[in-house]
């Protein structure tokens, strides 16, 4: 055996690979040489003398590291030749809908702030729904046409606080709150809401509500400007705006609508503001004397801001969704999207 | 209400600000503008003008004062000059039910009745009345400047001279001006002559006494009657009037006198008439003002802002409140027809608004650092939902309510009923939320090919309402869906749960729930004829559990150091008849295994071929550790043999060698 033997043996299996069309068949041919070829060069080498031995072997030895190196870039080349413009495999996760993902950010937002977060009753007695609210006997959300009564024998001759409905508003919980909590107190409260209409893209027999109140012995409307502030910067952007304007709500003195620089336009004017810039988002005030005293608050000594805030409108800006019933659907298209 | 912007441009000397200016202002300090609209030469402002303010600012006059108030452009009221001839008590005579709070009257004799002047009817046209001759023109001219309901009737078409305000008696008809005929009852107030009714109190006239091309003299009325007299009245009859409006919002009973001059005077000027010596005056209630004190000191704890004493005094004197201010005490009367302002923070709402809230700067509020609570249930729900959601799940929120349909097809019994809902969809409460995830699985099945999706909420026993967490998953099996409780159970901190064979009637294989004693929901697979009656078609398990009594259960996490002494694997294999059941062949194992056993999994269930009849076979795995030192191979040997020995004890169970 000559040293050109090996040389030969480099130069057919260069030449078999560059006849090779695919990565498979130089892999293969890559094997052919390492597992025949070159084990046929090493056995007769075993045969010769020593002096032989070491140049060839050292020989058969550089071919052999060639050809695995080779071997070595078609297994590269290989996993390169994946497509990967094919669709990946389908995976799954969970989605959170998105108006508990709205409210738990609100919760988040203002338990930054300090405010707690409790719950209230569903089902709620007129005397918390309204009475303790400062509502006049004869307001027209007490009637049938607005407000989920529920069925009850001989209601007529029940009292306020015997008679039982689906709350209006999460604003009852104020009032569960002061009877149970001394002041000063900073809650906020998400709940589902209910009213008695018919339902279309805008309104809907129930949705979220997020309330608030602080109440301490030095509260004030600049304050309430501040928290509220920070509040809608927090949910919709640092460049949010917001602006006061009078409006009146029983258990409220004063009492505001609070409007923010829409969210679509950032202000400019466009159709979801109406032109005007401004989205009415939230009714607000300070806590009605009337109010605190039904709720055993001291009112010369105390006073406080409350506010309340339609989370599915909220969400509905945010995500500019046009139809509120989407929300109670569990339509899976709908929600696999938050 | 619509407004004219030149008629509150006919209070001012000074240009009032352009429309849309003007409608900026009155929102940043009075109610809402829902709209700005040109009307020929005129401008009609839709204002929302809110139930509180209905009492006074239904009227021309009332907007004026507001804009008075914030620009601080000087306001002129129109001066009433009347020249009085003869004797009013010659041609009527009144009386009237203390359901009238003041009856005035005035007469206004040969009066030429024809169309009113241009400015006049281009006023009514933009707030959106037809102008119909010069005295109906200006009784709604005056009630659009001043708020005041007024009526003419013709007087000579009074029967007697005699007006009577009583309660209408039962069955008692009457045709309104609109040629609308009513039958009213005794909770009806009427205007009667010695005859019969010829108006309905506060809603509308009847036609009987219609003024038409030939009257010649006026019987103008401006009264005020009892707000729910009004309301009941109007509700019944299903009217509802630019006058009974007002009525139902509660008006002063000072601004009756002042209309019924002013628009006698407007009469005798554009009518050519005269106005009668005298007026009826009836005061059946008496009005007086509230004194309200304030120190400055308190518009600035509620406000937050200072605001001068010389601007608070400016704003109050500009809505017509009488001061009087020793340094910065304020002792202040509202006027009369300011029937919203009682207490100090009325006034300082008023102070606020017109000072402008947007004037007023931002204060973080100064609190103590108290950390803030969250109720143990909603942290629990924190963690239901991260949980679910790791699982695969997503939520969904279905209604409240259910319908008929629904709760006799789940075959529920008293459910809380709600009273006239405006649907029948709305008729129940639920009493689970399962019906809503069922419906909601038939409802995905046509737009998915699969889906696992969840629900948290309040269900309802009667009145009684408690939170739970519902989910459903499809396509899936009863093991798959137990996997999943088993390990949200886990993840939420509550471990030992059993699994207890039970049934519900829209449920095929079903298990309660268990942590102890207490069973903490349910699990099931929906059974095929309740799947028939819902249209699905997929395999579908469902469960609901109590979130009050997992939160009394949840026990916090604990860490377990790693073992680092080897464990040893044993199989065994046993045959059991087809209806053991598993957790039978794992008590006995776990029972004979004893401390050292730490683990039993069940690797394979085979029923067929190779399997006598009736039969079925177990395949176990037992992991055997002990945390102090490593088990030799006898000692596990013989703990595994003990095993084998007791379920072999079994009659009918057989353990494979």
């Amino acid at each position: 055996m000559k040293e050109d033997n090996i040389d030969l043996l480099k130069e057919r299996f260069l030449q078999e690979i560059k006849e090779a069309k695919t990565a498979e068949e130089r892999r293969k041919i890559s094997k052919k040489y390492l597992d025949k070829e070159l084990s046929a060069v090493f056995r007769t080498i075993k045969e010769l003398s020593s002096e032989r031995k070491g140049v060839l072997g050292r020989k058969a030895n550089e071919l052999k590291s060639f050809i695995a190196e080779h071997m070595e870039e078609v297994s590269a080349e290989e996993e390169e030749s994946v497509d990967v413009t094919l669709p990946g495999k389908n995976v799954s996760v969970g989605r959170i809908h998105p108006l508990t993902q709205a409210l738990q950010r609100c919760g988040e937002i203002f338990s930054g702030m300090g405010f707690s977060v409790v719950e209230g009753p569903e089902v709620e007695d007129e005397w918390h729904n309204f009475d303790a609210l400062n509502f006049e006997h004869d307001h027209p959300s007490r009637e049938m046409q607005d407000t989920l009564f529920l069925k009850q024998n001989k209601r007529e001759s029940l009292s306020s606080s015997e008679k039982l409905l689906m709350r209006t508003h999460t604003s009852p919980v104020q009032i569960r709150y002061m009877l149970e909590n001394k002041p000063p107190l900073r809650i906020v409260v998400p709940g589902r809401v209910f009213r008695n209409e018919a339902t279309d893209s805008s309104h809907e027999i129930n949705f979220y509500q997020l309330e608030g109140m602080m109440v301490g012995e030095d509260v004030s409307v600049a304050n309430f400007r501040a928290v509220i502030g920070v509040f809608f910067q927090k949910f919709f952007g640092k460049d949010t705006r917001i602006r006061l304007r009078p409006s009146f709500f029983p258990f409220t003195e004063p009492s505001f609508e609070v409007d923010i620089s829409c969210s679509n336009c950032s202000g400019k004017g466009c159709s979801v503001c109406k032109r005007t810039g401004w989205l009415e988002v939230m009714g607000a005030g300070m806590v009605h004397p009337n109010v605190l005293k039904n709720a055993g608050v001291d009112s010369d000594k105390y006073r406080g801001f409350a506010f309340g805030v339609g989370v599915d409108r909220l969400v509905m800006l945010r995500y500019k969704i046009d139809d509120i019933r989407l929300f109670y659907s569990a339509d899976a298209r709908f929600l696999k999207q938050f | 209400m619509i407004f004219s912007y030149n008629f509150l441009q006919s209070f001012f000397d000074e240009k009032l600000p352009e429309p849309q200016k003007l409608a900026d202002l009155l929102i940043m300090h009075f109610f809402e503008v829902e709209g700005v609209e040109k009307v020929g030469k005129d401008t009609a402002i839709d204002i929302d003008i809110l139930p509180s303010r209905a009492g006074d600012c239904l009227s021309h006059k009332g907007v004026a004062r507001e804009i008075s108030a914030i620009t601080g452009m000087k306001l002129i009221f129109p001066q009433v000059k009347l020249k009085e001839k003869g004797d009013i008590s010659k041609y009527v005579e009144v009386k009237a039910d203390s359901a009238c709070n003041r009856y005035t009257m005035r007469v206004i004799d040969n009066v030429k009745v024809g169309p009113s002047p241009a400015h006049i009817q281009e006023k009514l046209i933009t707030c959106g009345l037809k102008p119909i001759n010069n005295i109906v023109d200006i009784t709604n001219y005056v009630m659009l400047e001043t708020g005041q309901p007024l009526h003419a009737f013709d007087g000579e078409k009074v029967e007697g001279g005699k007006i009577n305000v009583r309660y209408a008696k039962n069955r008692e008809k009457m045709v309104t001006l609109d040629e609308k005929r009513h039958e009213l009852d005794k909770d009806i107030l009427v205007i009667s002559d010695e005859v019969s009714s010829i108006g309905i109190a506060g809603i509308k006239g009847g036609v009987l006494p219609e003024v038409d091309e030939n009257t010649k003299t006026i019987f103008l009325e401006s009264a005020n009657f009892d707000r729910q007299v009004i309301r009941r009245g109007a509700r019944k009859l299903g009217l509802r009037t630019d006058a009974s409006v007002r009525f139902e919002h509660g008006m002063s009973t000072v601004i009756a006198q002042e209309a019924v001059d002013r628009a006698a005077s407007m009469i005798a000027d554009i009518a050519g008439g005269e106005v009668v010596k005298g007026r009826v005056d009836i005061a059946n209630k008496k009005e007086e003002s509230v004194s309200i004190s304030f120190t400055a000191q308190d518009v600035n704890n509620i406000l937050g802002v200072d605001i001068p004493l010389t601007e608070i005094e400016r704003i109050l004197r500009s809505l017509d409140f009488k001061i009087k201010r020793n340094k910065s005490s304020f002792n202040v009367e509202a006027p009369l027809f300011r029937k919203d302002v009682v207490i100090k923070e009325d006034v300082i709402e008023e102070i606020g608004r017109i000072y402008g809230y947007e004037n007023i700067e931002p204060k973080t509020p100064c609190a103590e650092l108290i950390s803030p609570k969250k109720s143990s249930s909603l942290a629990l729900e924190s963690c239901c939902l991260e949980e679910m959601k790791a699982l695969g799940f997503t939520e969904a929120y279905n209604y409240t309510f259910i319908n008929e349909e629904t709760a006799s097809f789940f075959e529920y019994k008293g459910l809380q009923e709600m009273e006239k809902p405006v649907s029948l969809d709305y008729k129940y409460l639920r009493p689970s939320l399962l019906p809503g995830v069922i419906k909601s699985v038939g409802e995905n099945e046509k737009i998915v090919d699969k889906f696992s999706f969840f629900e948290i909420g309040k269900v309802f026993s009667g009145v009684k309402e408690r939170k739970v967490i519902a989910g459903a998953s499809f396509p899936s099996s009863f093991l798959e869906m137990k996997g999943v409780v088993n390990l949200f159970l886990e993840r939420i901190g509550i471990k030992e749960v059993s699994y207890n064979p039970s049934s519900r009637n829209f449920l095929g294989a079903c298990a309660e729930i268990k942590h102890g004693k207490e069973v903490v929901g349910i699990i099931g697979e929906v059974s095929s004829k309740t799947k028939k009656g819902m249209g699905i078609k997929s395999p579908v398990v469902v469960f609901e559990l109590e979130m009050e009594k997992l939160k009394t259960v949840r026990e916090d996490s604990v860490y377990n150091p790693i073992n680092r002494f080897p464990g040893a694997l044993r199989d065994i294999s046993l045959l059991v008849p087809r209806e053991t059941k598993y957790i039978e062949a794992e008590k006995k194992i776990k029972r004979e295994g004893g401390s050292l056993l730490s683990e039993v999994s069940l690797f394979d269930l085979y029923e067929g071929e190779e399997i006598p009849e009736g039969m079925k076979s177990f395949a176990f795995r037992l992991l055997f550790q002990s945390n102090s030192r490593t088990l030799s191979s006898e000692e596990v040997n013989k703990i595994r043999d003990k095993i084998i020995s007791s379920l072999d004890s079994v009659p009918e169970w057989k353990v494979r060698k």
